[in-house]
């Protein structure tokens, strides 16, 4: 068994050596950046549009949502940078390339994720923290040590959940090959979570809040800061449900990685 | 045109293949219904009608937008531009076939696919599940000829980006920038009637509003006089026209850069 710090020198020296292999292609980093930015910011358009016509959403003023958002990117960009690989599990399973995975004497999740470094999303995540500072300054949010470690906390359990919704839906590609389907429902739930959470109710609230827990992504975590009065003491577990989560999809890819048989060529 | 339309029925039949993915796809669509019901009832709690709609209209507004959206969502650009990369573009070059016919023949085949398996039940599921009510009127009968203007429309802006794959290694970057322009400023997020005032006049002549917000405002609110929706059917028409033949000429230009590999 390696040690974690180990396995962080080999994850340093392995994207640099991927880092100077993308940079061949600048033109393509700086486009994709660009396109990145864009997508990054369309959800908070479109509230923005909103806003044009009606005072608040569900209560919520343009800046309040303007935060929520820019935690949302913070959240999602550890996924987007450090897991980006599990979009090509489809590929990899279909085509028997992902035997090599099986040998090295390294743990495969990490091996596999460490293959790509997706350079684009450090867009989402400057944009984010960028968001995130201005709308604190505009909300005057007074920010003690003790609500920064709050906010640390909480943006590590939102990321824990972000990517174990993606990796778990990837692993249908153990199964049933093609995952692509199941990938675009999984990131299509991803663009819900910067949503007020108290705008669903019924099936959707509590699918949202306990069974794919998106509402922890931004929601919930955002409301701790925001309007600490209304939250929900269910944000103090956030970090078991984060962790929970992770452990539970490494468990759905053990097992789809044992299962898996290969192609037979 | 004979041997155009087996290509059509090729990529139907391609589609089928597929069928495990529709599920996903419809219930993708579903839970993105719901969201939206929800989202709009939220917003329409100040008042029963925001800029001229009402929750129905902006609800039917919105359902349609999403169904309409998998349905000219054929990932052209992705396949022209993965074709091109990857030297595949020789095996119809030395066909008697056009390159961009081709393409729009094999896109009208997923189309058609697309409608049987997604649109055609998302639309069900307006009309059965959220009750939505369409009026009748004029715009019902020009909505089919809208809809084959916003297909040449969007086909042509997927394919020129698809070319792009004569130049560059790697479509990513354009083909995100290109699809948030597209769905932000067309209609298919939010009624473009929601936009400031200013914003909706240069919309109003851009291509992209003539792929949704036109056919979708026929469905939407088809009562209303034809001098409303010819002007906008003319907008269409001219940028179905304008942007298939710049995508020919660009075609032209670009495929004298193409080298491929030997072997």
């Amino acid at each position: 068994m390696r040690s974690f710090a180990e396995y962080l020198r080999l994850y340093v020296i392995i994207e640099k050596q991927y880092i100077k292999a993308r940079m061949q292609y600048r033109a393509d980093f700086i486009i994709s950046s660009i396109g990145m930015f864009f997508s990054s910011l369309a959800t908070l358009g479109v509230f923005w549009v909103i806003l044009n016509s009606v005072p608040s959403l569900a209560g919520w003023s343009l800046m309040e949502m303007v935060f929520i958002y820019a935690f949302y990117m913070i959240a999602i960009s550890p996924m987007q940078i450090l897991f980006d690989h599990a979009w090509q599990i489809r590929f990899h399973v279909q085509q028997g390339s992902f035997l090599k995975y099986y040998f090295r004497p390294l743990n495969m999740m990490f091996y596999y994720m460490s293959e790509m470094f997706d350079l684009k999303g450090l867009t989402q995540l400057v944009v984010g923290i960028a968001l995130l500072i201005y709308a604190s300054i505009q909300l005057n949010l007074g920010w003690t040590p003790i609500r920064l470690l709050l906010l640390l906390m909480t943006l590590f359990s939102a990321a824990l959940v972000q990517i174990s919704i993606i990796v778990a839906a990837s692993c249908a590609a153990f199964w049933v090959l093609d995952s692509y389907p199941v990938l675009g429902l999984a990131w299509k739930l991803r663009e819900f979570s910067p949503y007020p959470m108290t705008i669903f109710d019924g099936a959707f609230r509590v699918a949202f809040t306990y069974v794919i827990p998106i509402g922890f992504v931004a929601f919930y975590p955002s409301q701790l800061f925001l309007r600490p009065e209304e939250v929900s003491p269910l944000i103090y577990f956030s970090p078991v449900i984060g962790i929970g989560l992770f452990a539970l999809t490494y468990w759905i890819w053990t097992r789809g990685v044992n299962s898996y048989t290969g192609t037979g060529s | 045109m004979r041997s155009y339309l087996p290509i059509a029925r090729g990529s139907y039949m391609v589609g089928l293949v597929y069928r495990f993915g529709f599920l996903f796809t419809i219930v993708g669509n579903v839970v993105y219904l719901g969201v939206a019901y929800y989202l709009w009832r939220s917003i329409y709690s100040y008042s029963d009608t925001i800029r001229g709609l009402t929750f129905n209209e902006t609800f039917l507004y919105v359902g349609l937008g999403s169904a309409i959206f998998i349905l000219l969502k054929t990932y052209a650009d992705w396949y022209i531009h993965y074709e091109i990369r990857e030297g595949i573009i020789a095996n119809y070059l030395t066909k008697p076939l056009d390159f961009q016919l081709y393409n729009l023949f094999a896109n009208l085949g997923s189309l058609l696919m697309n409608l049987t398996a997604i649109t055609v039940p998302t639309v069900l599921l307006l009309t059965f599940v959220f009750k939505v009510k369409v009026a009748f009127g004029p715009g019902l009968f020009l909505f089919p000829i809208s809809l084959l203007l916003a297909f040449l429309i969007s086909f042509s802006i997927d394919y020129s980006i698809g070319l792009m794959g004569f130049y560059s290694e790697s479509v990513w970057g354009l083909s995100t920038t290109k699809e948030i322009i597209v769905t932000v400023f067309s209609g298919a997020l939010i009624p473009l009637q929601f936009f400031p005032a200013a914003m909706q006049k240069v919309l109003f002549w851009l291509p992209f509003q003539a792929i949704y917000h036109t056919p979708i405002m026929m469905l939407t609110k088809p009562d209303q006089a034809l001098n409303v929706f010819l002007p906008m059917m003319a907008v269409q028409l001219a940028w179905a026209v304008t942007l298939f033949v710049a995508a020919r000429l660009f075609y032209n230009q670009a495929i004298k850069v193409l080298r491929i590999a030997g072997g």
